[in-house]
């Protein structure tokens, strides 16, 4: 291109990097944990994890505001029992990101020690750290941001050059909208998001290259492998469905979770101290020192029985409030039944999402900070008639690690080697479609539909002479439209008048590899091939903060006069 | 099924020939303003779209450049290395000129043709077309499916 030209970036994009240098820069990978964060990189053969000055590779998620600085728990070393104590350490914000203060996940963190606050409306919850005796606000965005800032600086300091582009792995039951909140922080730490990749398909690539290399060393014949993927971490549960041969990984099948390690740690902190909740609520400097106290002891005894059978424990925590308990592992097991039950019906669901027998199964790789809990690595083995889990990824490294082979490839690296000759064809974790036929969801594209996707479904009016539809756009699994992520709204006009049924109101959907969503919209007659008004293309989400009023509001405008239903197949 | 076949959005060359022009799909900001005019405009032009119908390759296996005999491990393999040409995340290791074949139409072939019963009925319906030119002869299965796919556009592949 001889000529200049300046162009404007649509408002609902992230600036893109001019690919101009000589040399394209490998885009790095991270994965920002709800409780440890972890930087990885292609160095030219194989994949390297960044250590810290404390020469640690896998750092704590937590940032810390003292003064006018705060300071996350890649740089600092600080001691951080004693500001968890004082209320000035934020953590867990990987669970509230992008979440409203309607949501069961923001309410069940209230009992975190620092302010998460909630007024129960639909908008996003006030958090504030507690710093001087001041509750100083702050954004799950902003703590994100201030510990991806050290980890960008961190990795510059080591790879001596600057760094912009990132891959960033993300929760598979993340909604569209929480990835652009996750994509802002990135915006805010001067970062490029390039690729938002579940965690369980960062691994499946990693397996995926594994499994290529040994082809290549054994001559083998590169025939299918199939393998299901499951992770659990602080925050969230997913599991994967991979079938990788010749360097392509097809993911079959996503499912995840909000239930994770936090999800064990509330069950025991509450079945410690039942009344914690209502002694806590004031949330005062005793207060939450107390909380933090049974926190730290908690997670502490947590870890533990994972190598014991049983753990005593034994705390004061002020104004005469003492613990004194002997928790054995069956116990633990006991209290947390529900959240195991959940993990197994996450595997069964993928399988049949996948149309994958166990027998099916090649190798079953367990990762993720609780998959060191006795519980889960036998409940997972147990579903694949005691199969021996796979041993050649870190379960606390590999989702990293995928991460970085990700950003080689997208950053399009060649390997001579031929070890970046991948491919991963992702999937889409969660169905996408439109409120219809009163007050439900109608999938337009369901889950599980491998990327690039397109899609179209038709839909009508249900008054005569209707001039206007109202598509509003969800993600999710639900049956009741509202249960589902509102991703964003916009309003169809100057359909022709006629009776109820006979416009056909086609509704696409179009997701590229980039994972960008667009919605098609368009109004044909009976009898004409032509869309009788525009076309409108609309990039979702289009939704900001405070969205969950909004569903309301716009019943309480529009009533049903503008809403849709679906054509029946004509069989 | 009969509605969605009315608006076969046929952005499917223009999002194709646009990502792989620019090549470079992982910054998903350069193609957008430019695919949304190309698929309205597309949409608004009924020769355009007919045109892009008439290159359409003739049969799903043409598609995945496989035989008709094919096994399901030749299906298997003849997707993943069509994947890797025409997947838009492998574009940039792509030359330009080639055809703009469509990744999704790919999927879409190997997701009808990997599925055994789903195969069976695309084989029928495709002895179907062929039974009724003059040249063919009239099989019996042809007989028992008459009715049931009559006509086979390339929208009526896509609602597999």
């Amino acid at each position: 291109m001889a000529e200049a030209s300046y162009t404007v970036a649509s408002d609902s994009e992230t600036i893109g990097e001019d690919k101009s240098s000589a040399f394209p820069e490998i885009a790095i990978g991270i994965d920002i944990g709800t409780s440890q964060c972890s930087v990885a990189v292609w160095n030219g053969s194989e994949v390297e994890l960044l250590k810290n000055t404390r020469n640690q590779k896998i750092m704590r998620s937590y940032v810390t505001f003292k003064d006018d600085t705060p300071s996350g728990g890649v740089s600092s070393q600080l001691s951080q029992e004693h500001d968890l104590l004082s209320g000035a350490t934020i953590f867990n914000m990987k669970r509230l990101i992008g979440r409203v203060d309607t949501d069961p996940v923001v309410h069940s963190s209230k009992n975190l020690p620092f302010l998460v606050q909630t007024l129960d409306i639909g908008v996003r919850p006030f958090i504030a750290a507690l710093v001087n005796n001041m509750w100083r606000s702050t954004t799950p965005e902003e703590v994100l941001a201030i510990f991806l800032v050290e980890l960008r600086v961190m990795a510059e300091a080591q790879l001596k050059r600057p760094i912009r582009n990132v891959v960033l792995t993300v929760p598979v039951s993340f909604s569209r909208f929480q990835l652009t909140r996750i994509e802002r922080a990135c915006a805010m730490a001067g970062l490029h998001v390039l690729r938002l990749m579940p965690e369980p398909t960062a691994v499946a690539l990693l397996y995926g290259q594994q499994q290529q290399q040994s082809s290549h060393d054994n001559m083998g014949s590169g025939s299918e492998k199939i393998a299901l993927i499951f992770n659990m971490g602080a925050g969230y549960c997913d599991v994967a469905v991979t079938a990788t041969a010749g360097g392509v990984s097809q993911i079959k099948a996503l499912a995840g979770s909000t239930i994770g390690g936090e999800d064990l740690l509330q069950n025991m902190m509450h079945y410690l101290l039942p009344e914690s909740q209502t002694l806590f609520k004031t949330h005062g400097i005793k207060e939450i020192k107390s909380m933090a106290l049974l926190r730290v002891a908690t997670e502490d005894a947590i870890h533990r029985l994972s190598s014991q059978i049983s753990v005593q424990i034994d705390l004061d925590l002020g104004d005469g409030l003492k613990i004194n308990k002997v928790i054995n592992r069956d116990e633990f097991e006991e209290v947390n039944r529900k959240v195991f039950v959940k993990c197994e019906s996450l595997i069964i669901q993928c399988l049949q999402d996948a149309k994958v027998e166990v027998e099916d199964v090649n190798d079953v790789i367990v990762v993720g900070g609780c998959s060191y809990i006795p519980k889960v690595k036998n409940l997972v083995a147990s579903m694949f008639n005691g199969k021996e889990l796979y041993n050649g990824v870190n379960p606390l490294e590999a989702a990293v690690r995928g991460a970085a082979v990700e950003g080689a490839v997208a950053s399009g690296i060649n390997d001579p080697f031929g070890n970046l000759d991948l491919l991963t064809i992702q999937a889409t974790p969660l169905a996408i479609g439109i409120r219809a036929d009163g007050n439900n969801f109608v999938p337009v594209i369901p889950r599980n539909t491998t990327m690039p996707a397109r899609r179209d479904l038709v839909f009508t009016t249900c008054h005569d002479n209707q001039t206007e539809a109202l598509i509003i756009v969800y993600e999710g699994e639900e049956k009741k439209a509202e249960e589902n992520h509102l991703l964003g709204y916009f309003k169809v006009v100057g359909i022709p008048e006629a009776p109820k049924g006979v416009p056909e109101i086609n509704v696409c959907m179009d997701i590229d590899a980039a994972n960008v969503l667009r919605v098609l919209v368009g109004v044909v007659m009976p009898g004409s091939r032509q869309p009788t008004i525009p076309i409108m293309e609309v990039r979702m989400p289009t939704v900001d903060d405070g969205h969950g009023w909004c569903v309301e509001a716009l019943n309480r405008k529009c009533g049903n006069t503008q809403d849709l239903v679906t054509v029946q197949k004509k069989v | 099924m009969a509605g969605t076949l009315n608006l076969p959005i046929p952005a499917v060359s223009s999002v194709r020939s646009f990502s792989s022009s620019n090549g470079a799909p992982t910054s998903s900001v350069k193609f957008l303003p430019h695919q949304c005019r190309a698929s309205m405009q597309s949409f608004a032009t009924e020769t355009r779209s007919a045109a892009v119908a008439s290159r359409r390759p003739a049969s799903l296996y043409e598609v995945l450049q496989v035989s008709q005999n094919a096994s399901p491990r030749e299906i298997k393999s003849a997707y993943r290395s069509l994947a890797k040409i025409y997947h838009p995340d492998s574009a940039p290791h792509r030359s330009e000129s080639e055809d703009d074949q469509d990744f999704i139409e790919i999927h879409n072939a190997y997701a009808t043709l990997s599925d055994p019963s789903a195969r069976a009925i695309y084989d029928l319906s495709l002895m179907a077309v062929r039974g009724r030119r003059p040249q063919m002869s009239l099989s019996a299965i042809q007989n028992s499916t008459s009715g049931f796919y009559t006509t086979r556009r390339w929208e009526t592949d896509q609602c597999w």
